[in-house]
């Protein structure tokens, strides 16, 4: 009996397929792209897939700072506001950078306001989960 | 910026569609496919939820 069509298209020896990246390079990688959203995806070698990530959260982030969207501070005397400022320290640097300089004090008076605050809230939410995609990544958990 | 209802809407779900998709799929025709799915679920649940309070005085 004839086996030699059995090796076409098997998968890879174990000794030859790509290993997962060591953790603390993966935590480093990971930790860059909370920062600079996308840029965990650059690092890694997905230059598409993180400048469309970069795209969508930094937009998101403009356009809800535009929107005259709120971003919270820690406060400990409002305990609801930190699931609010968890939410938006997701976006990473671009947060510090806007509270820096005072953007997002939020103007409740506008008509946008309550979009432009949760335009703030689900880009930093979504940089979370590109964090996630880029650690799967890295760990060879997805390809 | 005052955007309305509907294109905040829309920009909204055209951002998250992408996303989801592209972290959700791999395959490129996959990631079209379900993001174009993702982002009319969106606006049909906003258009249902949106008549369904219609009646409702709020």
């Amino acid at each position: 009996m004839d086996h030699s069509n059995e090796q076409v298209g098997s998968p890879q020896p174990a000794s030859t397929a790509a290993k997962p990246m060591n953790m603390a390079a993966t935590l480093a990688i990971c930790s860059t792209g909370w920062l600079v959203p996308g840029l965990a995806h650059i690092l890694i070698g997905r230059w598409i897939r993180g400048l469309i990530f970069a795209a969508c959260v930094l937009l998101m982030f403009g356009l809800g700072l535009s929107m005259h969207g709120k971003l919270y501070d820690l406060e400990f005397d409002e305990p609801l506001h930190m699931f609010a400022f968890i939410a938006n320290i997701g976006t990473g640097l671009p947060y510090w950078v806007a509270s820096h300089i005072g953007w997002g004090i939020g103007t409740m008076s506008w008509p946008s306001y309550d979009y432009g605050t949760t335009y703030l809230w689900v880009c930093g939410l979504l940089n979370y989960l590109i964090v996630l995609d880029a650690f799967d990544i890295a760990q060879r958990r997805k390809p | 910026m005052i955007l309305s209802h509907f294109s905040a809407l829309v920009v909204f779900a055209l951002i998250v569609s992408t996303v989801f998709a592209l972290i959700t799929k791999n395959e490129p025709a996959e990631q079209f496919r379900y993001g174009v799915f993702v982002f009319i679920s969106f606006l049909a649940v906003a258009f249902a939820v949106g008549w369904l309070m219609y009646p409702l005085p709020l």
